[in-house]
């Protein structure tokens, strides 16, 4: 008796959507899902090159190569309180928020702030330069695509001091294979530093926690004790292998 | 069914400053030391505390400890009130590379032999 009205219903409604045989709605594009909160890659925190394949080395310029053998740790903007660009990672959790127009990165650390990927954008071409530049994404197939120009030249790659223009462009790809793992690529093409394109190539574990309150710049003491480069930097006069 | 999954993973990012800890601190320059605490700060981007120290002449000196941030501290199951000014404590310390009376705290203990802090210094 129930199973009956529940017919008569359904054939009620549809029979009210236009008149003559119901039309299926066109099924929607399955979307992967990849909202949840993400540990940082330490790939992505020290040195680019521990993310590149192995016997692969940066394609740098001798100005680039030259600015990260020079570069000092106490002038990283990460130690002064800004942000990370992109594609470093700060060692503190992120979300990732997915909507059916935006995707936003929220980022607790370094600084608490966030990036957002407008789904199916274009990019404008009058961009100002800023420090997570201008992200556009798209999926294909279980990838998300991430697009992103406009960037400025103020961030650095990691600790290690590795630089960048504002030419560069970066071609990130994510990927779910299961519900812990968020597999990571980033393409990065920037013609005024490197000599050519080159990945980098990552994977971040699901977190079990909240995002919490982090404003770097409530007490900084850090900068002027921070002396010369990290030793175990490769491009450090005290590892004495530059 | 996602969120039982999380529920498995634990927080297992590197402990680590927003900073180079090698270009700050120097970790074969380690050192124990004894004395109150005379200041708590549970400030981002670390939380540090400040302790009188008597050094090899008697005079006491206020050493500046820098611990993990607040959230590292916070997710290991420390609070603002895990230390207080007063306590006597026993810290293992990196010194810092400049010289100066700064330390990065990496263990911490109680007069009661309880450790706080454990692990949570911000080296990685």
């Amino acid at each position: 008796m129930r199973a009956a009205a529940i017919v008569l219903v359904v054939v009620l409604v549809a029979g009210c959507r236009g008149g003559g045989q119901p039309v299926p709605e066109p099924a929607a594009a399955a979307v992967p899902d990849f909202s949840g909160i993400w540990n940082p890659d330490r790939k992505f925190i020290y040195d680019i090159n521990d993310a590149l394949k192995p016997g692969e080395t940066l394609p740098l310029q001798e100005w680039a190569l030259n600015a990260t053998t020079s570069r000092l740790s106490k002038d990283d903007p990460e130690a002064l309180c800004l942000p990370t660009g992109v594609p470093r990672q700060a060692p503190y959790p992120w979300r990732i928020v997915q909507t059916p127009t935006h995707i936003y990165f929220l980022f607790e650390g370094n600084i608490h702030s966030y990036r957002q990927i407008f789904i199916d954008g274009t990019h404008p071409d009058d961009l100002d330069p800023t420090w997570y530049g201008h992200s556009i994404g798209r999926f294909e197939g279980d990838t998300l695509v991430v697009d992103t120009v406009g960037f400025n030249d103020k961030f650095w790659f990691d600790f290690a001091g590795h630089p960048h223009t504002e030419q560069l462009h970066t071609i990130e790809r994510f990927r779910r294979p299961d519900a812990n793992t968020l597999e990571y690529e980033v393409t990065i093409d920037d013609p005024g530093a490197y000599t050519r394109p080159f990945t980098l190539y990552g994977s971040h574990t699901a977190a079990d926690t909240e995002l919490m309150e982090y404003i770097c710049n409530e007490n900084n003491q850090d900068v002027e004790h921070i002396v010369g480069k990290d030793p175990r930097n490769k491009y450090s006069k005290d590892s004495g292998t530059q | 069914m996602r969120s039982l999954a999380f529920g498995l993973v634990l927080w297992t990012a590197p402990v680590a400053a927003h900073h180079s800890f090698d270009a700050m601190y120097d970790r074969s320059k380690t050192q124990v030391m004894t004395g109150a605490v005379t200041k708590v700060e549970w400030t981002n981007p670390h939380a540090r505390f400040y302790l009188d120290v008597k050094d090899e002449r008697g005079r006491v000196i206020n050493w500046n400890m820098e611990l993990g941030s607040p959230n590292g501290l916070r997710r290991a199951g420390w609070n603002r009130n895990s230390l207080k000014v007063g306590d006597v404590v026993t810290v293992t310390v990196s010194l810092a590379r400049d010289g100066s009376r700064l330390a990065n705290a990496r263990e911490v203990v109680l007069a009661g032999g309880k450790k706080v802090f454990a692990g949570t210094a911000g080296a990685s």
